[in-house]
């Protein structure tokens, strides 16, 4: 008979910080694009005599991560030297936070309402970046120093699909806080996975492996099923599961064992002498809470009795989109916005517009007005929504802007008519009158058609059936 | 506490350093005398003291976030190394 297993997964988050500057050196943070070692200072380089100097927004960045993380802010906090030798770091230690972090106990709450308990987090500096070459590694250090939030969560998930669910929910609120630009692929947020499974029911934690260094939601997951998998395989055949640093091979799909001298560690912690302690006040942290954002599960709760959990969701990876429905205020023009921005903006070939400002709050609600009044019908509607992205149109309003793309719709009944009798008047449409009126439903559709054309596609075309349907009686 | 060979190669492993017998030898004396002298502050009880981080009893020294221009250049900064491969510090693999 198969024994039932219960994974468990405990996850730590390094999250870089969006300030101008490194943690403790004035020197440019933002390396993207920039050519190796171009950003770095003496202090980086860990030249003799070289003092570091606490970047204040970093602290500010810290206690809005707090807040993201529903947690405690730690009134004091101090800094730490962690030891360790690597090409990566030229102080021989990196400064860190091991017994006074800035951030305590919190936790996130996943959509599925689920809330996975934040350990504590602390401020770090980021090690530099290091390539592989065939015989000797090569050393940039644009990234040594770049401010750091370690997220450490309690092992509170029991699922590959969970572990992606936090991971993602994290990345939302840390974004929606302004903290970090959240770009995966640049490695702004990386995630160690800790793993470990266990006879269901058992009181006791297997023995977990760890998996560093993973850059992506989709990686995370695919690492716990494949640990996972791999670790319940060994244990059926009576095995043991080594407590190891594995690697993930993204190519392949698996994660290999690494004998790396780290499993040895001995970080010799103690306290850093050149950064005086932190010391926050209640009034200051209140200050910077009074004016934090709305985070995901504010929103979520709000959006889901509107336009349902699917769509929100999907909305939810968008901050800027779920502001402005937010500020729309009218659960029918959400209603109609949310359609819009699923189907227009998140359309593949509109992507590139999710970076430019956003349609104004009039111009929207009026946009549903006109909508909702057969102005406009849902073609235009769509077309006038895609102006609102032109920068020649951007400033206008709705009305100028339908006006000047010639869709609105002609409700006016008595200038329809005209029209109606007019087309009823040419021979052309004298046999499909007569077909009509001896029971051929269908003939309507050519003669609707035909008034569309004549009012050269602006009539209500189910205006102009009502008025057809009257006059061939 | 005794210092050993054992607690030396430990040692110089952690700081990357390749230690010849002789140096070895003596480092675990001097090591050792080093120690027995600090030795002395474990007469002093210490029980339910917190570690000492900084002397001044200063707090909150932080500077604005603004870039600002550096006493070394990257360039120079880089210049220091041993070897220079596509403007990265080359050293022996790591991995």
């Amino acid at each position: 008979m198969t024994k039932e297993y219960l994974p468990t997964i405990g996850i730590e988050c390094h999250v870089q910080l969006c300030t101008k500057t490194k943690l403790f050196s004035e020197v440019d943070n933002d390396a993207r694009l920039k050519e190796p070692n171009s950003c770095v200072s003496p202090v980086d380089y860990a030249l003799p005599g070289m003092l570091p100097r606490l970047n204040s927004e970093a602290i500010r960045l810290s206690v809005l991560a707090g807040f993201a993380l529903n947690a405690e802010i730690n009134l004091e906090s101090r800094f730490d030297r962690k030891h360790y030798f690597y090409p990566d770091l030229p102080k021989g230690y990196q400064i860190t936070q091991m017994y006074h972090p800035i951030i305590g106990a919190g936790y996130v709450e996943l959509p599925s309402g689920q809330k996975v308990r934040i350990e504590h987090a602390h401020l770090e500096e980021d090690a530099g970046k290091l390539s592989h070459e065939a015989s000797y590694s090569l050393v940039d250090l644009n990234r040594a120093g770049t401010p750091l939030v370690e997220i450490v969560s309690q092992p509170d998930m029991h699922s590959a699909a969970e572990a992606r669910e936090y991971t993602k929910e994290l990345w939302r609120v840390m974004t929606y806080a302004g903290v970090t630009f959240g770009d995966l692929y640049n490695g702004n947020m990386r995630f160690d996975v800790n793993i470990s499974v266990a006879e269901t029911g058992s009181d006791q934690l297997g023995t977990r492996t760890e998996v560093k260094n993973l850059n992506s939601f989709r990686n995370v997951e695919r690492v716990v099923e494949y640990e996972v998998k791999r670790q319940i395989e060994l244990l059926e055949k009576g095995e043991k599961v080594i407590q190891e640093t594995r690697g993930w091979n993204d190519a392949t799909g698996e994660t290999t064992g690494q004998r790396s001298k780290e499993e040895a560690a001995d970080y010799r912690y103690m306290p850093e002498p050149d950064i005086p302690p932190v010391r926050l006040t209640e009034a200051e942290i209140n200050e910077m809470r009074a004016e934090f954002p709305k985070m995901p599960k504010d929103y979520r709760a709000d959006l889901t009795t509107v336009i349902g959990a699917g769509q929100t969701e999907t909305l939810l990876d968008y901050q800027p989109l779920v502001q402005k429905l937010d500020e729309l205020g009218d659960t029918k023009a959400v209603k109609k916005i949310a359609n819009l921005f699923s189907s227009v903006l998140l359309a593949e070939e509109n992507t590139s517009l999710l970076n430019d400002e956003l349609p104004s709050k009039e111009q929207l609600l009026e946009l549903v007005r006109m909508n909702d009044n057969k102005e406009l019908s849902s073609t235009a509607t769509k077309e006038v929504f895609l102006k609102f992205f032109d920068p020649e149109m951007h400033y206008k309003d709705t009305l100028t802007i339908a006006k000047e793309l010639g869709v609105l719709q002609e409700n006016d009944l008595g200038a329809l008519e005209a029209i109606v009798d007019a087309v009823l008047a040419q021979p052309a449409t004298k046999q499909a009158q007569d077909d009509f009126r001896s029971g051929q439903e269908k003939v309507l559709g050519f003669l609707v058609g035909q008034v569309m054309k004549e009012s050269k596609g602006k009539a209500n075309p189910s205006a102009v059936q009502d008025i057809l349907r009257k006059k061939l009686q | 506490m005794e210092v050993n060979q054992e607690t030396i190669q430990h040692l110089a492993e952690l700081s990357n350093f390749a230690l010849s017998e002789s140096e070895s030898a003596g480092l675990q004396s001097n090591i050792q005398e080093i120690l027995t002298y600090i030795s002395e502050l474990n007469q002093l009880d210490t029980e339910g003291i917190e570690p000492t981080y900084q002397v001044f009893e200063m707090e909150n020294i932080w500077r604005p976030d603004e870039i600002m221009k550096q006493d070394a250049s990257p360039d120079e900064l880089l210049s220091l190394t041993e070897t220079v491969e596509k403007h990265q510090i080359k050293v022996p693999k790591v991995l």
